[in-house]
């Protein structure tokens, strides 16, 4: 009788114990008001070809600075958030955190900890706000060994046909202003499942629309498009955001 | 942008093809349309009470995939006779996770290295139990037990359309042997919704994988009628195997596989095979399941 009560007790303890750290998210994001947003994503689109590929297809990038698509991610995202925190602009060398990138032995990833993290600590001014919200490129699988990752534009040729795709891959991460953890870290879901081709982020089938003289405009438009529609959805996920 | 460059030469070399590619695209948009394609979430499911801290939150969006298939393989190693066996088909993924592509006699698997065309990690394999009391072809053999395969792959993509991939496993259990597969398969996407791929299996097994399945000791060569044989490790089959994988529309998918395997060395000698057996072993599976998204507030 003695031990079922000791154990019951100790259940109880665990229990107990249990429910105050499950709050913590939760807790944590209750006490943040000040916010600064930090977006590492719109310098370079790949240019993918996938599928029935020669050998050696290397892949390439091009150089999208001037499209200015963090700021737009910056702005789109305070206007967001800005209905639930205060958000204060902050400055950051993007360069350093665009070229973060996660080590492809999963074990070291998990030894190491979050490289975004040192990053925000110190190199992210002003310091003191109560979060960080960083957006930084994520990347997805096609299935059969070849990865893409974040804007980029993808061939997929099949035996009977091509396929143009584009994508937007991108993961937020809430980092706490005062210790710097890892509060939250998602990645953008894609926009529905009606496609037969899913990346596991925003994408979209492009077609003849995307050829012509007018192809890059269009394409710049489509990708503001997957992140316009995208990012409401991913920071209303992450409860960041009254979008739902 | 080199696309946009290209793009009009290889939409004259694309004119021949456009009557079977149209033919396959209008298949599926003719079967897509026996069920329409939900285009959003199916449901919506509220935020869980609380989140544990060690664990990402469960909020966002789900794929979850149901479905049902079925395998006509041989009753056991060297059997000659087959049976049908139901595989349920279930999982749950972060939305848009795309799944590896994976030939019928994978082993399951986590990969803890991935390059992208290069996986590496540990592997697994369970094999059932071979109950004497079953077939009529084992009367007097003794039961195998069941046996876990624990050990690791490493596949490697020269190309997306070419996969070789290596296994070596550790039997426990109702063996105690080792276990190398290698395979290279040929994948080749028809259209985006079809693909294809095929190609060339070998296994080799040592003594101990091979002696508990063909081996037979002079207890149960006097109860089955069967010549005393000592089993040894060698090449233990070679074979073919192909897969064909059809996505109706977003939702519902079908596949189908044959693999082809001739048993070799002890295997093929063993007089279980020989004389109550086949060293030809066909495995035949269909299946088909539907997927669909839902949400975690």
């Amino acid at each position: 009788m003695r031990n079922v009560i000791l154990c019951v007790g100790f259940a109880a303890f665990i229990a107990l114990g249990d429910v105050a750290a499950f709050e913590t998210r939760a807790t944590r994001l209750q006490a943040i008001t000040t916010v600064g947003v930090v977006s590492a994503l719109g310098d370079e689109m790949s240019v993918t070809r996938a599928g029935l590929t020669p050998l050696n297809t290397p892949g390439q990038s091009v150089s999208i600075r001037s499209w200015g698509l963090d700021e737009l991610v910056v702005q789109q995202a305070t206007a967001l958030l800005n209905g639930r925190f205060r958000v204060q602009p902050v400055s950051y060398p993007r360069d350093a955190f665009a070229a973060i990138g996660e080590s492809a032995v999963t074990p070291v990833n998990l030894i190491r900890g979050d490289p975004f993290k040192a990053l925000v600590r110190t190199d992210v001014s002003p310091k003191g706000l109560d979060a960080y919200v960083v957006i930084s490129r994520a990347k997805s699988k096609l299935g059969t060994g070849r990865n893409v990752q974040g804007i980029g534009f993808m061939e997929y040729r099949t035996l009977l046909a091509s396929y143009g795709l584009i994508h937007t891959l991108y993961e937020v991460r809430l980092i706490d202003g005062k210790t710097f953890d890892v509060i939250e870290k998602r990645a953008a879901s894609p926009l529905g499942n009606i496609e037969i081709m899913r990346l596991q982020g925003p994408s979209q089938l492009v077609d003849a629309a995307f050829d012509g003289p007018a192809a890059i405009e269009t394409l710049r438009a489509a990708i503001v498009d997957l992140i316009t529609r995208s990012l409401p959805l991913t920071l209303g996920d992450m409860h960041l955001a009254n979008t739902q | 942008m080199k696309y946009f460059d290209e793009a009009a030469p290889r939409r004259a070399s694309r004119a021949q093809q456009n009557l079977l590619t149209a033919s396959l695209t209008a298949l599926g948009i003719v079967v897509a349309g026996l069920e329409p394609a939900a285009a959003q979430t199916a449901f919506t499911l509220p935020a869980p009470p609380f989140d544990l801290p060690v664990l990402p939150s469960p909020s966002g969006s789900w794929t979850a995939t149901v479905g049902i298939g079925g395998e006509y393989r041989p009753d056991f190693q060297g059997s000659k006779n087959w049976m049908l066996i139901p595989i349920p088909i279930f999982s749950i993924r972060r939305a848009g996770s795309t799944a590896q592509f994976r030939g019928p006699r994978d082993s399951g698997g986590i990969a803890l290295i991935d390059f992208g065309n290069l996986r590496v990690g540990p592997a697994a394999k369970f094999v059932a139990a071979r109950n004497s009391k079953d077939h009529s072809e084992l009367r007097g053999l003794g039961d195998v037990k069941a046996a876990f395969e624990l050990g690791g792959f490493a596949e490697y993509y020269a190309v997306d359309w070419l996969r070789l991939r290596g296994e070596l496993r550790q039997g426990i259990g109702g063996h105690q042997g080792a276990v190398a597969d290698v395979s290279a398969d040929f994948i080749v996407p028809l259209i985006d919704r079809l693909t294809i791929s095929a190609g060339p299996r070998f296994t080799w097994k040592s003594t101990k994988a091979v002696a508990p399945y063909f081996g037979v000791d002079a207890v149960h060569s006097l109860a089955s009628g069967l010549p005393v044989f000592e089993a040894k490790g060698s090449a233990y089959s070679v074979g073919l195997g192909g897969q064909v994988s059809y996505r109706i529309n977003p939702q519902w998918q079908v596949r189908a596989y044959v693999e082809y395997e001739k048993l070799l060395g002890d295997a093929a000698d063993s007089p279980l095979v020989k004389l109550r057996g086949s060293s030809n072993q066909t495995t035949v599976g269909l299946g088909a399941s539907y997927s669909f998204d839902f949400k975690v507030r």
